[in-house]
């Protein structure tokens, strides 16, 4: 059907784009191996690699402590999304308790600019004595965590049949046992998909953080914006703290974006 | 929901249903409602953080100043321009893959896995990467093209913005991407088959078949990637905060150095509501061009093709 020569014009800009896109990638990662003295050069490729600024960042730099701030912050931010959500979009699906407003609600919220956000939590964070600690990021990450974690679980509970349900209730459950000990375990994996993505939310987000946090509760993506004084050694360690920003996030996308085109086909559509 | 009360021994003081959602109503009224109001509030009041003593009630005096604003207006239209522009180039360049890959059948999964891999990365590491990658005497790029007589400074006063919308073309691209080969994905098969037994070309099929069937995933990409694109920081804040002169400040940056850089917390507010409310209208502008538009010019070619073969 198709002539060669357009299935040649398809893949080259294919291959073209390929490398449009993984090029920074391995620009960085060459870069975070390259001696000091050579960083400056652009046009050095080949060289003896040295593990210097790996060594450095990993166990002489306060890097892997903002990192840990950053797992805790999505941890807890996911755990208490999870954990107030999933009531509520098994609620809407089953009930459709609060109808259309529910779900305006929180297609609402989900895009509620930051602009408008930081100021009063800032000030409430100022005023509750909580600037620089994980709990002013942790807030401010629920802002966005929850309504996504909502949005991402009412499609799995919409997928669970009713009968499942009617059946554990003949068998002596209440609704709500029914709840947590049926449907919850039939629809883990989406709780696990949901639970990854809204991490990979969390873990990316800098405004917030950069905003509310000094010293001590950084997370990563805050504190790395500060590596950007330009001379040769910084620009290798930045590489290094760069790649541990991005790379557990690439490793997971591979596992989240067959459930992102599925809840996000979803809201596109209704 | 009546099994609910058919089945348990006793009424419960909140049905079940209500109980289930109450948590995420309180944790949302705490961490949504409350600091919008709160928000809100601040902007009526003269409210500086290093003055918190003197806080006064002022009315809409804040929202008054702003159309005299000239750096708030300049950092409005900068954010309209990088938001048409990148969203506008992350459509198309988007569309083509999206049609290119559709029709890929060998390493389909590896193009798309890696293909879609920067919209998941934090768009700091995105900005120091790309200041990186385009610094005038550090970068590769201006480095190759310096080899073939090409000198550029990505960052200077003419090619800063561009180059800031190329960057988040760079990240953004694979997000329409995702979207649109999702909605090809999802098409149909007879109207296609149809059409082409119909003698119908690609082109044909493609503008009167695809785009069309495509609409509201079109609508939703446009409209999910233009209120994100509204939040670009982390790039500004990378590479230019602002510069040269006030040629890439964005909103977002301009609201952090009123607010947090000048301490002026009920200005900063107040241009948070302002950009609200034109993201509100922007909005609705674009759902209005794309759900109705068609439909009017449809309808006014009907009319004129009847009034020509009436006369």
């Amino acid at each position: 059907m198709e002539s060669v020569t357009g299935r040649i014009a398809r893949n080259l800009v294919l291959i073209v784009a390929l490398i449009v896109v993984i090029f920074p990638y391995f620009w960085i990662t060459l870069t975070s191996i390259k001696p000091p003295d050579l960083v400056a050069k652009p046009e050095v490729l080949f060289f003896e690699p040295v593990w210097d600024n790996w060594r450095e960042v990993l166990f002489d730099s306060d890097v892997p402590r903002y990192m840990l701030n950053s797992i805790m912050v999505g941890t807890m931010a996911v755990l208490l999304a999870l954990l107030v959500g999933s009531p509520a979009a098994y609620s809407f699906s089953r009930f459709r308790t609060g109808g259309a407003a529910f779900r305006i609600g929180i297609l609402v919220a989900q895009m509620i600019p930051p602009a408008i956000m930081i100021i009063p939590i800032y000030l409430i964070m100022y005023h509750a004595r909580l600037l620089d600690t994980i709990w002013a990021v942790i807030v401010a990450h629920l802002t966005f965590v929850l309504p996504m974690v909502t949005w991402f679980l009412i499609g799995f509970f919409d997928e669970v049949p009713v009968d499942i349900e009617e059946q554990a209730m003949v068998d002596g459950c209440t609704q709500f046992q029914a709840f947590y000990r049926v449907v919850l375990p039939i629809i883990s994996p989406g709780l696990g998909a949901s639970a990854i993505f809204a991490f990979v939310l969390s873990w990316n987000e800098m405004f917030y953080s950069l905003l509310l946090t000094g010293g001590d509760a950084r997370t990563l993506p805050a504190a790395i914006s500060g590596f950007w004084t330009f001379r040769g050694i910084e620009l290798g360690k930045m590489s290094v703290a760069v790649m541990m920003a991005i790379v557990p996030v690439l490793i997971a996308s591979f596992f989240i974006q067959r459930y992102m085109v599925k809840a996000m086909g979803r809201g596109a559509i209704k | 929901m009546r099994h609910q009360t058919t089945h348990s021994p006793r009424q419960p003081l909140i049905p079940l249903r209500y109980a289930l959602i109450l948590p995420l109503l309180l944790v949302t009224a705490a961490v949504l409602l409350y600091p919008i109001f709160f928000s809100f509030w601040v902007s009526l009041h003269r409210y500086e953080l290093t003055d918190l003593s003197n806080i006064r009630y002022i009315g809409f005096r804040h929202y008054a100043r702003l159309p005299d604003d000239k750096s708030f207006l300049n950092a409005l239209s900068n954010t309209l321009i990088f938001v048409v522009a990148a969203v506008g180039l992350e459509f198309t360049l988007g569309f083509v893959l999206a049609v290119l890959l559709h029709r890929q059948k060998t390493f389909r999964d590896f193009y798309r896995a890696i293909l879609l891999t920067p919209m998941f990365i934090t768009p700091i590491a995105v900005g120091l990467i790309f200041r990186f990658l385009l610094n005038s005497q550090l970068g590769i790029i201006p480095h190759l093209l310096g080899l073939v007589g090409i000198r550029i400074d990505f960052f200077g006063p003419n090619l800063a913005l561009p180059s800031i919308i190329m960057i988040d073309v760079w990240q953004w691209t694979p997000f329409m991407l995702l979207l649109l080969l999702a909605g090809l994905e999802s098409l149909p098969h007879e109207p296609f088959e149809a059409a082409r037994i119909d003698g119908a070309g690609g082109w044909q099929i493609f503008r009167h078949l695809t785009l069309p069937l495509m609409r509201p995933v079109i609508l939703a990409a446009l409209v999910i990637r233009g209120l994100d694109a509204f939040k670009v920081f982390e790039y500004i804040w990378a590479i230019t905060r602002g510069g040269p002169g006030e040629r890439t400040e964005m909103i977002l940056y301009h609201i952090y150095r009123v607010g947090f850089r000048f301490f002026r917390m009920g200005e900063a507010a107040a241009m948070g509501y302002v950009l609200v409310v034109v993201i509100v209208m922007l909005a609705l502008a674009v759902f209005w061009l794309l759900d109705r538009l068609p439909v009017i010019l449809a309808e006014r070619r009907r009319r004129r093709i009847a009034r020509e073969r009436g006369v």
